[in-house]
């Protein structure tokens, strides 16, 4: 009986427009695998990211860590180890600074960060344009997910690990530093901890995303799932579990229409998690129809 | 009787006298300055020009001429250039911009003009270009034919722009073309002794369209032709599939594109990658494909090579 | 006595206290003791300095010179004047409150149902029964503060510091924290509150420091809100003076025992050990330091 109920099963699955094209290539299986890992640890970092009023810092991290990146490609070539390495280099190295200034002068987190990365770009630049050549950056801003080797995949899920993790343990100060700084700073010490701690995840998270998504795409798996989570739950359990939802199904979603459609994979990766946004927006509980419209009834008390 | 022939003598005297005059020995020369949009350019002006001309090379070896940024150096050459070759066919998107940006107001020669160029190959990928290339696929260097028409039309650009050594450069394209017949009947017989069936062979730069079609291989790719496209799920998918159904050995990886997709694709398929092929460019030069000759013999090996499953 | 078996905790000593930003001093050698158990109103004008001492007791800011002592052993639950609550942050009024268990659970530990009790109880105890899953942006301004409180309560610290905690409130909410606060005092928790409403520092407060940017007064409430004391109060300078010369003023204390001086970092003032007065300050000393320890009111 199990001979020709397998075979059968497995015939329906490869035909299958949603399953076929992982049952048949392993790399759609790797790259699915990559984008698994990486939507559970870079969707609940971009919900406390949102929380924080930081989202737009990840994106101006992305750039901090661009030109670790392009000196490490610079010093060994399209090494994994390399590349990550220099991006955590760079992207530590601007938040712990920014963070040391903010806190210690009379400048503010945002103006600390801009004159930071801004810095850190220009450095990256010069550098590449000095002792490289322009094919070498795009190299860096490309990942592709496409192309996640056993070491990729591996670092993928290390750092995946290691947020979920850090998160578990960092959760109650996290969530005090969002709602109440003044109070966390009050009975206990570890707003700094969670302050760095919260800021390394971030940049060990973009890391992960540019090897994957490349680094124009990889704050998009941050900030787009946490926002749209917004327009349907009001709690934090609900809001990082609906976040990482969206994620993996964005990731789903957008392989198989890379697939399906022939369209390059980590543009339509974002754009899927556009779409869901822009359908939240408009539909979700707290989007933009049903929140402004008053209820069509109301309680008695 | 004797008279007339002494005067033809005496005239022929004095015109080798004052032919001698021109030779570079009574009269210092400056070479004539050019400028080539890219190094496999560069290399065939040189061996057409000799001594008499010096070439800058805009894209060096190495370098990617699809997302080419000149630097103030080059517009200085090219606005101190007397003559500029350049590939043409949509290869070099940021050559006008460059010539006007240098107030280049000299002699352009487009080495391509007079060939019969081949379609672009979609391959039906979701390309996204970061240039134009109109319809035509520019990498005609490929095919050894079309490189002696090159050397023809370089010839005939540096006569115009330096009459005097209009002799010197025919006699240079003629030697050099005899090498080139030579290159393409060698490319033709270690080509003959494999079968046409097996001759299939994937890179990831759709950039040997005229070698396919000059000396009779099939090339897949899995990308297009500009190295900023990225890779769609379905087009990677389709060229495993394909490995896997015709079981091809051959799996190159370019010299300016992303090893990693190559290299994710033999794991797929369990063949290995068989090294690098030059399409675009030379290497430098102590490498393997320091001039143009050089550059196809070592490409026709490796991938002859790699087909035989070696 | 309310007070338990263990050691009483210690009184708070200002000792020669100032404190201020970028060289001014916002307090001016501030000296006096507050005895552990004490409910005390902190009034003056605008600008006397009362939330930046507050500040300094809740150990936010680092005096200019002088010492601030028996605060270093004891937990501190401090009230801010303006909370930096983000009331957008998605929680409800529970989970806010229960932060206040921090002294309990730490960062690590899981809240056990007991923990909730607590929580209820403390919304109980400030009147939000039934909020308990509420959203903080819900919340109108009375209710939020009362929130606040009922984490208050949970810290259960010994020492209690409010910064203006009636500004926003109706009246209604004002006497129910008020109660609070006789709860506290009755079980020996050291209060301090800023306050500005002097009807309600009469009735509820049994001691008060009037502040001045100096001690104008300190000790009963009754003897300090005067008249005279208050008309000493207004003639305060408010502004800081951008032309006042060094301050070198020589107390008792400076002469009898080596001073540990607490130089706040990044400011680079001298400030020679042996002070001498000159006579450029128009403030007046009060001839003598009121006692140090005050006599307790019981409610």
């Amino acid at each position: 009986m199990n001979n020709s109920l397998w075979p059968a099963l497995d015939a329906w699955l490869m035909a299958s427009a949603l399953f076929g094209p992982f049952v048949e290539f392993g790399f759609m299986r790797r790259a699915l695998a990559g984008c698994v890992a990486l939507s559970l640890s870079a969707a609940p970092v971009g919900v406390f990211l949102m929380l924080r009023r930081m989202s737009l810092t990840g994106d101006a991290m992305a750039h901090a860590i661009l030109p670790g990146a392009a000196i490490g490609y610079l010093v060994a070539g399209l090494s994994l180890t390399a590349m990550t390495i220099g991006g955590i280099v760079a992207g530590l190295t601007v938040a712990v600074g920014s963070g040391l200034v903010a806190r210690n002068t009379v400048l503010r987190e945002d103006a600390s960060l801009a004159a930071f990365y801004l810095l850190s770009l220009a450095l990256g630049v010069l550098i590449v344009s000095v002792r490289g050549n322009s094919v070498d950056l795009l190299h860096v801003l490309f990942g592709t997910v496409l192309a996640l080797d056993d070491a990729a995949l591996t670092l993928l899920g290390g750092i995946s690990a290691v947020t979920l993790v850090s998160l578990a343990l960092l959760y109650r100060p996290l969530v005090l530093e969002c709602l109440d700084p003044g109070f966390l700073r009050s009975v206990s010490r570890w707003s700094p901890v969670a302050h760095y701690g919260f800021l390394g995840l971030l940049v060990i998270n973009l890391v992960a995303g540019f090897h994957a998504l490349g680094t124009l795409m990889a704050v998009g798996i941050m900030v787009l799932p946490a926002a749209t989570a917004r327009f349907w739950v009001r709690r934090m359990g609900p809001l990082l579990v609906t976040a990482t939802a969206l994620a993996l199904l964005a990731c789903f979603v957008g392989l198989l229409v890379s697939y399906h459609a022939d369209w390059p994979t980590s543009p339509v990766i974002v754009l899927c998690l556009g779409v869901l946004y822009m359908a939240s927006l408009l539909l979700a509980p707290h989007g933009l129809l049903r929140h402004q419209r008053p209820a069509a009834s109301h309680l008695r008390g | 009787m004797t008279t007339s022939f002494a005067r033809r003598h005496a005239t022929l005297a004095a015109l080798a006298l004052s032919l001698s005059a021109f030779s570079p020995a009574t009269w210092a020369q400056a070479p004539i300055q050019a400028v080539a949009s890219f190094s496999i350019l560069g290399d065939l002006v040189r061996q057409v020009g000799g001594e008499r001309v010096s070439v800058n090379v805009l894209v060096g070896p190495g370098s990617d001429a699809h997302v080419f940024q000149p630097t103030p150096t080059q517009a200085r050459q090219v606005s101190q250039a007397q003559v500029v070759f350049s590939n043409g066919l949509g290869f070099e998107g940021w050559m006008s911009r460059l010539l006007k940006t240098a107030n280049y107001r000299g002699q352009q020669v487009v080495v391509s003009q007079g060939i019969k160029p081949l379609k672009d190959a979609g391959h039906g990928h979701g390309h996204n270009h970061g240039h134009d290339h109109g319809a035509a696929d520019p990498h005609a260097w490929q095919n050894v034919s079309n490189v002696m028409a090159y050397v023809g039309n370089i010839a005939k650009g540096l006569c115009e722009a330096d009459a005097a050594g209009c002799d010197t450069y025919k006699a240079n394209a003629a030697a050099y073309n005899e090498q080139l017949k030579t290159l393409d009947a060698d490319i033709k017989t270690a080509w003959a002794a494999i079968p046409v069936a097996q001759r299939k062979v994937i890179t990831s730069h759709d950039a040997f369209g005229y070698y396919a079609q000059a000396y009779g291989v099939k090339f897949l790719a899995a990308q297009g032709v500009s190295t900023e496209s990225e890779a769609s799920a379905k087009g990677v998918a389709q060229l495993v599939r394909q490995i896997k159904k015709e079981n091809i050995q051959a799996l190159f990886v370019e010299s300016i594109s992303d090893p990693r997709l190559i290299a994710q694709i033999a794991r797929e398929t369990g063949t290995q990658p068989s090294g690098a092929l030059y399409s675009d460019s030379l290497s430098a030069a102590d490498g393997n494909a320091s001039s143009y000759i050089a550059m196809m013999r070592f490409n026709t090996t490796a991938l002859v090579q790699a087909v035989r499953g070696r | 006595m309310h007070m338990t078996t263990q050691t009483p905790p210690p009184a708070i000593e200002l000792d020669n206290l100032t404190l201020g930003y970028e060289r001014h001093p916002a307090v001016h050698h501030l000296s006096l003791t507050i005895a552990p158990g004490s409910l005390v109103a902190l009034v003056g004008p605008n600008g006397a300095g009362k939330s930046t001492l507050i500040k300094a007791l809740a150990g936010q800011l680092r005096p200019i010179s002088g010492q601030l002592r028996g605060l270093s052993s004891q937990r501190i639950a401090w009230l801010p004047q303006h909370t930096e609550l983000d009331r957008s942050f998605p929680i409800p009024v529970r989970d806010m409150v229960a932060m206040g268990l921090w002294h309990q659970v730490g960062a690590l530990r899981r809240f056990s149902a007991s923990h909730r009790a607590q929580c209820d109880q403390a919304l109980a105890a400030v009147g939000l029964t039934g909020f308990e899953e509420r959203s903080l942006d819900t919340l109108s301004g009375g209710q939020l503060q009362r929130a606040l409180f009922a984490r208050l309560i949970l810290q259960d610290a010994p020492v209690v510091l409010l910064d203006e905690p009636f500004a926003a409130v109706d009246n209604r909410t004002t006497d129910d924290l008020l109660a609070l606060l006789h709860r506290w005092h009755a079980q020996g928790k050291t209060v301090v509150a800023v306050l500005h409403d002097v009807a309600q520092v009469r009735a509820h407060f049994p001691l008060t420091l009037l502040l001045a940017r100096e001690r104008v007064a300190w000790g009963p409430t009754a003897s300090v809100l005067t008249r005279a004391h208050w008309a000493q109060a207004q003639r305060m300078q408010e502004p800081f003076d951008d032309d006042a010369p060094l301050c070198e003023a020589e107390t008792p204390a400076a002469t009898a025992a080596p001073h540990d001086h607490k130089h706040s970092q990044g400011h680079g003032h001298s400030h020679s050990h042996a002070h001498t007065h000159t006579g450029s300050h128009g403030h007046a000393h009060p001839s003598a330091h009121a006692t140090t320890t005050a006599p307790k009111a019981t409610p």
